[in-house]
């Protein structure tokens, strides 16, 4: 980053494209697509591989992708002026649209018509559920991992079964990733040796 | 109810969703719909708004949910509760990235998330269609059929040519009215 632009210069700028790319693009991925081609070509900002290293990394945190990686993005530009930043450019458009959407949802919901049309609109969202659960399931599925399926099995009987909090789920997903690291670092000393 | 009850509620959704945008569902589901604070009449059309307008679930159902309750300011509290744990975790990610560029570990951490993630969107969807299809009765009686062969229809159009899924929904909203709102007024 032998870039000459001040920290102001870049956090204005990181502020800018991150509210406009939050109007426009309709997830995550699309953002930080946008956001790349932006920073690695026009600006020259962040590397090309810093910022595949980012996407990679915003899976790791909760919460909406376009957040955490706004927040990392901004924060290799410009340090935590830059974070702060674009994570405040990218959350101001959504919050102020479902302001006015909110707004409008409970004026016009007790109407009859808008209640039928609403209802009629779950065929769609059922549809679309559908559609994104079968291509989360196949991305798993293609790596044809006994230990990945088994925990897909373990999840759904965990959460149809009992009523409990997903607290202890997403505990229990953690150490069985640590368990597995071990087990496969263990495996690979051993390999190395033989 | 005040506005730090729907702070700290929205903090706990934003600690865990992982997973991708869709994972945000199935959490506000049990963690707001089960409290009580909205209805799941409201919940399916927050689903439906969301995908309507841009921005990410998680903030857009913060902002819906928040502003039912307590207005705009609640609106506002609840979001930026959704975006903390977030904001948190992926500073300590960025500090450790740049202090040792590659985390291993993190990969089968994400990969087992992603286990629970795709079955919990999953068992969203087996409630919904419990609801808005069975009428949550095991009965011939109370099953939805409009909605049913809608949904299938919908399912099949974007497996097939792979719209963009607010014109299916706004296609299945609108016959849905001509048949329930005009033809057969009930």
């Amino acid at each position: 980053m032998e870039n000459k632009d001040s920290i102001l210069k870049k956090s204005l700028s990181l502020f800018g494209n991150a509210f406009i790319t939050s109007m426009t693009a309709n997830s995550g991925y699309a953002i930080v697509s946008v956001l790349k081609n932006k920073y690695t070509q026009k600006h020259k900002w962040v590397s090309e591989e810093e910022m595949n290293d980012i996407v990679a990394l915003c899976q790791s945190s909760p919460g909406p992708i376009a957040v955490s990686s706004n927040l990392m993005i901004g924060f290799q530009i410009a340090g935590p002026i830059g974070a702060f930043a674009s994570v405040l450019g990218c959350i101001i458009p959504p919050i102020i649209m479902m302001i006015i959407v909110s707004f409008f949802y409970n004026y016009i919901i007790t109407n009859r018509y808008v209640r039928i049309f609403m209802q009629g609109m779950q065929a769609g969202v059922i549809a679309m559920l559908l559609d994104v659960v079968i291509g989360l399931f196949m991305n798993i599925a293609k790596k044809r991992e006994v230990f990945l399926f088994a925990l897909m099995i373990i999840a759904f009987l965990y959460l149809r079964l009992f009523d409990l909090s997903i607290v202890y789920l997403l505990i229990f997903m953690i150490v069985a990733a640590l368990v597995k690291t071990l087990i496969m670092t263990i495996q690979a000393k051993k390999g190395g040796k033989a | 109810m005040n506005l730090l009850t729907i702070f700290l509620g929205f903090l706990k959704i934003g600690a865990l969703a992982f997973g991708g945008a869709y994972a945000a569902i199935p959490i506000v589901e049990k963690e707001v719909v089960q409290k009580g604070w909205i209805t799941y009449e409201s919940f399916g059309d927050l689903l439906a708004i969301d995908e309507l307008t841009p921005g990410p679930i998680i903030i857009n159902s913060a902002t819906f949910i928040g502003m039912n309750m307590l207005g705009v300011l609640g609106g506002i509290v609840a979001s930026l509760g959704s975006i903390v744990p977030g904001c948190i975790i992926s500073t300590i990610l960025i500090l450790l990235y740049r202090k040792y560029k590659k985390l291993t570990i993190l990969d089968n951490i994400v990969q087992a998330l992603k286990c629970m993630a795709v079955m919990m969107i999953f068992s969203t969807l087996i409630n919904m269609i419990w609801r808005s299809i069975f009428g949550s009765a095991l009965s011939l009686a109370t099953i939805d059929w409009l909605i049913l062969a809608m949904a299938v229809i919908s399912f099949i159009v974007i497996r097939k040519w792979k719209p963009n899924p607010i014109f299916v929904m706004l296609a299945c909203g609108a016959i849905y009215l001509i048949v329930f709102g005009f033809i057969f007024p009930a």
